[in-house]
C-alpha cells in the first residue's frame, strides 16, 4: 500500500477527524487511485477496529470516532470516485422494529455497515412491517435488511416483521439480518432470518459475507 | 435519596437464569439483601415473553413480598402488563413505567388515580422515539403534567426518568439530563426524578467510577431517586455523602447512621 494512503488508513484507526481530509487530499495528489484510497485507506482500515472492537481491545467510542474520521476522508474523496462507489457493497435497509424505540445499537451498525462500503438506508425505530416493505419497493436493488430489537417485548414484533418480509415475493432477492440484546442465533434461525450478530462490528462483517 | 433496588429484573443474565428455573432461594435472597442495604422500593422486571409476563410477576412478587415489606417498583414495558401485575402488592408501590408512547398513560393513570398511594415512574418519551434534545425531553414532559392534571395525580407522586443514555455516544457529556432535570426541578420542587444510573458508562471500563461521577451530578441538578444497586457500598456511601454535601442531611445525621449502621464505609468484622 502507497505510504500517503497507509497515513489515510492510520488517521482513520486514530479517529483524527480533522487530519484525515489533507491526508486524503494529498493522496489524491500524489496520484494514488481513488478506489484504492476509499478501500485500502478506510474500508479497510474500518474493518481492523472492527476487530479491534469485537476482541475488546476498543471501546465503542473509538470505534464512533474512528466512522467519523472516515466519513470526513470519504467527504474529501467522493468528487474523484464515480457515481455509487461509496456504496459499492449494494444497499442495506436497516431498522428498529415497530414497538420499539431503541436506536443506539442500530445506530452503531448502521455506521458500521456504511463503513464497509454498503449504502445504508436507516428507516429509524418504530418502523411498521408496511414501511419495511414499501421501503424495500422504493429501492429494488436492495441486498439486505436489518432488523434490531431490544426488548424481549419486542421480539414478536421481529418475528412478525421477518415473517412478512419471508412470504414476499421479493424474499430471495434480500438477505436478512436481526440483532439486539435479547435476540440469539438460536432466535434467529428460528423465525427465518439469514443471520445474526452481536455487535456492530460482527454485522458489518456478516454483511459482506451475505453478499459474496 | 429514595432508592429502587433494581437487581431483581430479567435482564440481568444471572436473574433471567432463577426466573427460567423458578429459583425462589436466589430472588428471595436477592430481595432481603437489597432491603437490608437500605432500598426504598424494590424493582421486579421478569423480562420474559408477554404471554406469560402477568404470571411470572406474580410468582416473583409473591417471593419478594415473603422476605420484606417494602414496597415494590412494578416494572414492564407492557401497560396491559402493568395494570393486571400491581394487583399483587400487598401495599402500595410504583408502577415502572409509563410514557407518551401510544395509549399508555391512559391505561394506567386512571389506575394510579384511583389507588391512593401508588407512584408512577413518567419516561420522557413519545411516538417519535428517544427525543434527542432537551427541548423536545421537556416537551414531552409538559404533555405527561398535563394528562397529570387531567387525572388528578399530584406531582409528588411521579418520578419522572429522563433517559439516561450512555455518555459515550454523547457529544457533550451529560448537558442534556442536567438541563432536563434542573427545569423540571425547578418547576416542580416535590416531584421526584429518577434515573437508572448505571445506563451512562455502557461500553466504557471502570463503569463504577463513570457511574458514581454521574450521580453526584445528577444530584446537584435535582435527581431525588436512583434506580441502582442498593448492594454497591461505594454508590450508598457517595449518595450519603452527597445528601450532606447538598445541605440535605442536617449536622450530617443521615450520613453518620448510615456509617453505624454499617451501610457505608468498609465492612467491619
Amino acid at each position: 500500500m502507497s505510504p500517503k494512503i497507509q497515513e489515510v488508513a492510520d488517521l482513520v484507526a486514530k479517529g483524527k477527524a480533522k487530519l484525515v481530509g489533507p491526508a486524503v487530499q494529498a493522496a489524491i495528489d500524489e496520484g494514488c487511485d481513488p478506489t484504492e484510497i476509499l478501500n485500502g485507506g478506510m474500508i479497510d482500515a474500518m474493518a481492523i477496529v472492527g476487530e479491534k472492537f469485537k476482541n475488546n481491545e476498543i471501546f465503542v467510542p473509538e470505534m464512533l470516532v474512528a466512522a467519523r474520521a472516515m466519513k470526513k476522508g470519504v467527504e474529501v474523496l467522493k468528487p474523484h470516485l464515480s457515481a455509487g462507489s461509496t456504496g459499492a457493497m449494494g444497499k442495506l435497509i436497516i431498522a428498529t422494529v415497530a414497538g420499539d424505540l431503541h436506536d443506539i445499537g442500530k445506530n452503531l451498525v448502521a455506521m458500521m455497515i456504511e463503513s464497509a462500503g454498503f449504502e445504508v438506508i436507516d428507516l429509524g425505530v418504530d418502523v411498521p412491517i408496511e414501511k419495511v416493505i414499501e421501503c424495500y419497493k422504493a429501492n429494488p436493488d436492495t441486498k439486505i435488511v436489518c432488523l434490531s430489537a431490544l426488548l424481549t417485548t419486542t421480539m414478536p414484533s421481529l418475528k412478525d416483521t421477518v415473517a412478512a418480509l419471508n412470504e414476499s415475493d421479493f424474499r430471495s432477492n434480500i438477505k436478512i439480518m436481526v440483532g439486539g440484546a435479547p435476540i440469539t442465533q438460536e432466535f434467529a434461525d428460528e423465525i427465518g432470518a439469514d443471520g445474526y450478530s452481536e455487535d456492530a462490528a460482527s454485522a458489518a462483517t456478516l454483511a459482506k459475507e451475505l453478499v459474496k | 435519596m429514595i432508592i429502587i433496588g433494581e437487581k431483581i429484573n430479567g435482564s440481568i443474565p444471572s436473574m433471567a437464569k432463577a426466573i427460567a428455573e423458578r429459583n425462589e432461594e436466589h430472588i428471595k435472597d436477592i430481595a432481603k439483601k437489597q432491603a437490608e442495604a437500605g432500598a426504598t422500593f424494590i424493582d421486579v422486571c421478569a423480562s420474559v415473553s408477554e404471554d406469560v409476563e402477568v404470571e411470572t410477576l406474580k410468582w416473583m412478587i409473591d417471593l419478594v413480598q415473603s422476605v420484606t415489606d417494602l414496597p415494590i417498583s412494578v416494572d414492564s414495558p407492557s401497560s396491559d402488563v402493568l395494570k393486571e401485575a400491581y394487583k399483587f402488592c400487598n401495599k402500595p408501590g410504583v408502577i415502572n413505567s409509563v410514557s407518551m408512547e401510544g395509549d399508555k398513560i391512559d391505561i394506567l393513570f386512571p389506575i394510579v388515580a384511583e389507588n391512593p398511594g401508588w407512584e408512577v415512574v413518567a419516561l420522557l418519551c413519545d411516538d417519535t422515539g428517544i427525543p434527542q434534545s432537551a427541548e423536545h425531553r421537556l416537551r414531552v414532559f409538559d404533555a405527561i403534567m398535563e394528562k397529570a392534571k387531567e387525572y388528578n395525580i399530584d406531582p409528588s407522586r411521579i418520578h419522572i426518568d429522563p433517559l439516561v443514555e450512555m455518555l459515550c455516544t454523547s457529544e457533550d457529556g451529560i448537558a442534556m439530563n442536567e438541563e432536563v432535570i434542573s427545569t423540571i426541578r425547578a418547576k416542580y420542587p416535590t416531584i421526584h426524578i429518577t434515573a437508572a444510573i448505571s445506563n451512562i458508562s455502557f461500553n466504557l471500563p471502570v463503569r463504577k467510577l463513570v457511574n458514581l461521577g454521574f450521580t453526584v451530578l445528577a444530584m446537584k441538578a435535582g435527581l431525588d431517586c436512583g434506580i441502582l444497586d442498593p448492594l454497591n457500598r461505594d454508590m450508598m456511601g457517595l449518595i450519603y455523602a452527597t445528601e450532606a454535601l447538598l445541605g440535605l442531611d442536617d449536622y450530617c445525621m443521615e450520613y453518620i447512621g448510615a456509617y453505624r449502621g454499617g451501610l457505608i464505609g468498609p465492612i467491619k468484622e
